[in-house]
């Protein structure tokens, strides 16, 4: 049948084999590679990546700094900012959508129009407005995730339903009120739904930008070491960012579940 | 010699249009503090189009509703206030708080506001444990104690209908309105709840007694005339179908008030009988919604006469 639902042992173990099987054939392709040419570096062996690894996080010899720890600052910075901008202005121009019509008719539009653009194709507008530093990459993440992430926010205040504005309003609730005490508290979560979802695209705008014009970061340290066929460092930076994804998921998954326990047992 | 009367809300003259159609036509009403009013009438005829005018979301466009105060103060509604509680038949509570909180909330939002509760905290701490307690004194009257502590989408359909009343309750609203509360229960269920409303009529008989102030007085919409004549002490019916012409008026002009008398009063634990409400849903028929039987609109409006008469019972004797 479908949809049956399966033992959470079992569906631990089959995680658990599909990670297997994934390393099984990456192995196997390795395997191959290097049996036509034992100096190849582009399906590095498990040995050669812990080279890598080593190289990634020991001082380099030029310029004494550990790889993996100026990028991430780099790269977990621009994003952690540029999220943060990118929420609050979402969060602000959703309830403004929701809540009063005229700023509907006012910013609906260009926020579905500005949805369609994609931040990567606008670098050089970003490059010229806000120069290369910093404020770039926070600026196009910004740009990036807001108009998607205001509509989901304009989505969810629009799925609250009249009558529960009403009720609020004979248990005597203001404006500002019902704003702050019963529409905030209902989007939360689908905003923390939204927020996930929206972590893929913002992680994409920053490494491609970063690889256009970074000079630290992980896009910057993936392009250059990809020209150098150096694939060793390569494969756990990607690792790496996959872990750091990963990792955010599961933290605004638990925090959905901790903070908002009631949208799980409704779900 | 009939005592005098406290009126709660007066509904004079009121008209409400969707577009250029005519839904409501000199709809007028008043309420006595401590009836229970069932309001009835066939479907689309503009109920809870009323109600929303009452509630103060939708103002009529044309006549005026007004609400009474003890001191005989009159306030013409354009707003919803909490003088007015409502309870949807889709329980609307607020999924994100418990049932406890969602009843201790009107309490919040009435007595409390955002800078209160951000700039004197601690005041607002203890405030909010008073509200709490006399939430959940509250949920125990409704026999809902066990679940105070549980998210609305947790409870079955009838706990959060109970809730939903407790909400509204808290307020000491003028007036509770009920729209079709229980037409999404189970039949075992829906009984249960009538008789919780009518344990609040007999509150009021009792308060009366005792020469106090009844303390609920409540207008329900339902579209079953078996509940309607079992919970209400007075059944009105709105309705599109009557003689229109017999005015002067080339089209239908939309529902206006066509039925309305008293209804037999019971107390929770009496059993009803279905057999004494067969001639009275007949009637309430013919006058509301039979289609074919147009009468003139005053022809069935026998309340206050009959309150002159002194047929009222309950709160109405």
């Amino acid at each position: 049948m479908l949809k049956q639902t399966i033992s959470r042992r079992n569906g631990l173990l089959l995680g658990l084999l599909s990670v297997i099987l994934l390393l099984a054939l990456y192995s196997t392709l390795s395997w191959r590679q290097h049996r036509k040419n034992p100096e190849d570096t582009t399906i590095p062996g498990w040995s050669q990546l812990a080279t890598g690894v080593i190289k990634s996080v020991e001082p380099n010899s030029r310029s004494g700094e550990r790889w993996i720890l100026v990028d991430s600052r780099a790269t977990a910075g621009r994003l952690f900012l540029g999220l943060f901008y990118g929420v609050a202005g979402a969060v602000l121009i959703g309830l403004l959508m929701g809540c009063f019509p005229v700023a509907e008719a006012l910013l609906a539009p260009p926020m579905s129009l500005l949805a369609k653009v994609p931040p990567t194709a606008a670098l050089a507008v970003f490059f010229v407005l806000v120069g290369t530093d910093t404020s770039m990459f926070v600026a196009m993440i910004a740009f990036g995730v807001l108009p998607t992430l205001a509509q989901s926010v304009y989505l969810a205040v629009r799925d609250v339903r009249q009558e529960m504005l009403f009720k609020a309003y004979t248990l005597g609730a203001s404006s500002g009120e019902l704003i702050w005490n019963v529409i905030i508290p209902i989007i939360m979560p689908r905003l923390i739904d939204a927020i996930r979802l929206q972590i893929g695209p913002a992680m994409v705008f920053l490494i491609a930008a970063e690889m256009v014009v970074g000079d630290v970061g992980f896009g910057y340290r993936i392009r250059l070491q990809s020209r150098l066929l150096n694939m060793s460092v390569v494969y756990p930076y990607l690792a790496v960012l996959a872990a750091f994804g990963f990792m955010m998921d599961f933290i605004l998954r638990h925090i959905q579940k901790k903070c908002f326990a009631w949208y799980s047992k409704q779900r | 010699m009939p005592m005098e009367r406290e009126i709660v809300l007066d509904v004079r003259g009121v008209h409400h249009w969707f577009g250029p159609t005519l839904v409501l036509y000199d709809v007028n009403l008043r309420i006595i503090r401590g009836e229970i009013v069932a309001l009835v009438g066939p479907s689309g005829c503009g109920k809870s189009t009323l109600l929303r005018a009452i509630i103060g979301t939708h103002p009529p466009e044309k006549g005026e509703i007004v609400m009474i105060e003890r001191d005989r103060s009159h306030s013409v509604v354009r707003s919803p206030g909490r003088d007015r509680g409502i309870v949807y038949q889709n329980y609307s509570l607020f999924p994100f708080l418990t049932a406890r909180e969602n009843v201790a909330m009107g309490l919040m939002l009435d007595q409390t506001s955002i800078p209160y509760r951000m700039f004197r905290y601690g005041r607002w701490r203890r405030m909010r444990r008073e509200h709490l307690r006399e939430a959940g004194d509250l949920l125990d009257r409704l026999m809902l104690g066990h679940a105070a502590d549980q998210y609305p989408s947790e409870m079955s359909g009838g706990m959060r209908q109970r809730v939903a009343i407790a909400q509204t309750m808290i307020m000491k609203p003028r007036l509770m309105m009920l729209d079709e509360p229980f037409g999404a229960l189970d039949e075992a269920t829906r009984e249960d709840l009538q008789r919780m409303l009518l344990t609040l009529y007999q509150e009021n008989c009792r308060a009366r007694q005792e020469g106090q102030c009844p303390p609920y007085t409540i207008m329900i919409v339902t579209h079953e005339l078996n509940e309607a004549i079992y919970v209400g002490d007075r059944v009105v019916g709105l309705s599109q179908y009557w003689d229109w012409r017999k005015e002067g008026l080339e089209r239908s002009p939309g529902a206006t008030i066509v039925y309305d008398r008293v209804a037999p009063v019971y107390f929770p634990d009496q059993e009803r009988n279905f057999e004494t409400f067969i001639e009275k849903r007949r009637v309430i028929r013919e006058a509301a919604f039979d289609a074919q039987h147009l009468q003139d609109r005053n022809e069935y409006l026998q309340f206050w006469s009959q309150l002159d008469h002194g047929l009222g019972e309950g709160i109405l004797a």
